[in-house]
């Protein structure tokens, strides 16, 4: 089954879903992708969905439009956007609920990576880290942690 | 043929004070390039260098193949120049500045300054004295961009200007990226411009070049790492590691800066010098900056 495609001409609803921080340390590209990424994971941009134009996002985060560029064709190279001759880039299909399953399993992959990094600075034993995580999963949600950028909870 | 290339530059004033120290760099083209350093770093003589109004008293300068002193004209009517200290004749209106810069360049695209006089939204009776520092400043970006440079050579273009005008100079600049893939040269101490605007960073310091980095690779294969004073290693045990672009000291720990990725680092101290407990990160371009500046011997 192929996951359904939305009406022609739906895209992201706006570009501020979107948004840069300059003082984090991450690459400004980096930071495009991770978040595209993320609403593509988190299905708030669905297959067929349109991305905005290099030129539109530039101007609108005030970014290089270069660094846009960049982030673009690093997720056409990890097939998460589709670029037709003369459209825009659109989000590409998946197969179905197993494919967004799979983007959402390398999504986190990638988001654990830093957690990685510190689980190792510190020296910690993966058995202790995982139980760890273990613990953290089963609490109720009662004070998120600060990791997921989701925006709907502000509304 | 490079856009900008400075090779070997030496430039001192008088009383022997060498700014410049054999610097060089190239921008090809349709580069943004932030030029970094502190006070005195000898930013504002390098771009007055390729202005042609400072002379290299060593070394070589060419602006689109050109040497800014034998062929002055040449290099400005393809060049756009807008400095922090820039002084605009303040008797006149806006309109008369505008037309004494549209007299002088033979490419001036009248519908480009039309738009860019629109966006701003100055009066054109208005004095230059009567205008507000961001206002002004957008008269002198307005003139220095109309002829369409190949080249943009910006001297703290945003300096003293509020957030908003700062930020409405960032999407100008990048407004003319997008409709011309112009280059552009530009010195600023606002490292979140630079963040936002920047493909590469060029940082002077002490009249050398002390990083010339694609920006993305700076803040990927570069590391602070914080070394407890308590793992008692020395300063100069962390310079002697290979990748160790400076190191400064604080209360606690020595900050190192590594060219080198943070888990790279970490295995690096752990391996080499038997430090544990260091912790390595990325950090954003202010505090990279910050680290590297005062982290110089």
């Amino acid at each position: 089954m192929i996951q359904e495609t939305r009406e022609e001409g739906r895209g992201l609803a706006s570009p501020l879903l979107i948004v840069v921080d300059p003082h984090s340390g991450v690459p400004v590209y980096r930071q495009l992708m991770d978040q595209i990424k993320f609403l593509v994971a988190s299905g708030v941009l669905r297959s067929g969905d349109e991305l905005p134009s290099t030129r539109t996002l530039s101007a609108e985060l005030g970014v290089n439009p270069m660094t846009v560029s960049k982030a673009y064709s690093y997720l056409e190279k990890e097939d998460v956007v589709e670029r037709r001759p003369g459209r825009p880039l659109v989000v590409q299909a998946t197969a179905g609920e197993a494919g967004l399953h799979e983007r959402k399993r390398a999504q986190l992959r990638e988001s654990l990576i830093p957690t990685v990094t510190m689980i190792r600075q510190l020296g910690l034993p993966a058995d202790e880290a995982l139980d760890i995580l273990r613990e953290l999963l089963t609490r109720p949600p009662d004070e998120p942690p600060a990791a997921a950028p989701s925006r709907e909870d502000d509304a | 043929m490079r856009t900008l290339a400075f090779t070997n530059v030496h430039r001192a004033y008088q009383r022997g004070r060498d700014v410049l120290r054999g610097v060089s760099c190239q921008l090809e083209r349709g580069e943004v390039v932030g030029l970094l350093g502190r006070n005195g770093a000898g930013k504002t003589t390098l771009i007055r260098i390729a202005m042609g109004m400072l002379e290299a008293q060593r070394g070589e300068v060419r602006v689109l193949g050109w040497d800014p002193r034998r062929e002055p004209l040449a290099v400005k009517r393809r060049v756009g120049y807008v400095s922090e200290e820039q002084i605009l004749p303040e008797f006149l209106e806006v309109a008369e500045v505008i037309a004494l810069h549209r007299q002088l360049f033979p490419d001036w695209d009248e519908a480009l300054e039309r738009d860019l006089r629109e966006r701003f939204g100055i009066p054109l009776t208005s004095r230059i004295k009567t205008l507000s520092k961001g206002q002004a400043r957008q008269v002198a970006l307005l003139c220095a961009m109309s002829h369409r440079p190949e080249l943009l050579l910006l001297d703290e273009p945003a300096g003293g200007l509020d957030p908003a005008a700062r930020r409405e100079f960032l999407e100008t600049s990048i407004q003319l990226l997008n409709e011309t893939g112009t280059t552009i040269l530009f010195s600023s101490h606002y490292m979140t411009d630079v963040e936002r605007l920047a493909g590469r960073v060029v940082m002077l310091h002490d009249g050398r070049v002390l990083i010339d980095s694609e920006l993305d690779e700076l803040q990927e294969k570069h590391a602070l790492a914080l070394v407890p004073h308590d793992a008692g290693i020395t300063r100069a045990r962390l310079l002697a590691v290979e990748g160790c672009l400076g190191v400064r000291e604080r209360r606690d720990a020595w900050h190192a800066v590594f060219h080198l990725a943070p888990a790279v680092a970490h295995e690096l101290l752990r391996a080499e010098l038997g430090v544990a407990g260091a912790r390595c990160q990325s950090v954003a371009l202010e505090e990279m900056f910050i680290e590297l500046a005062g982290g110089q011997a």
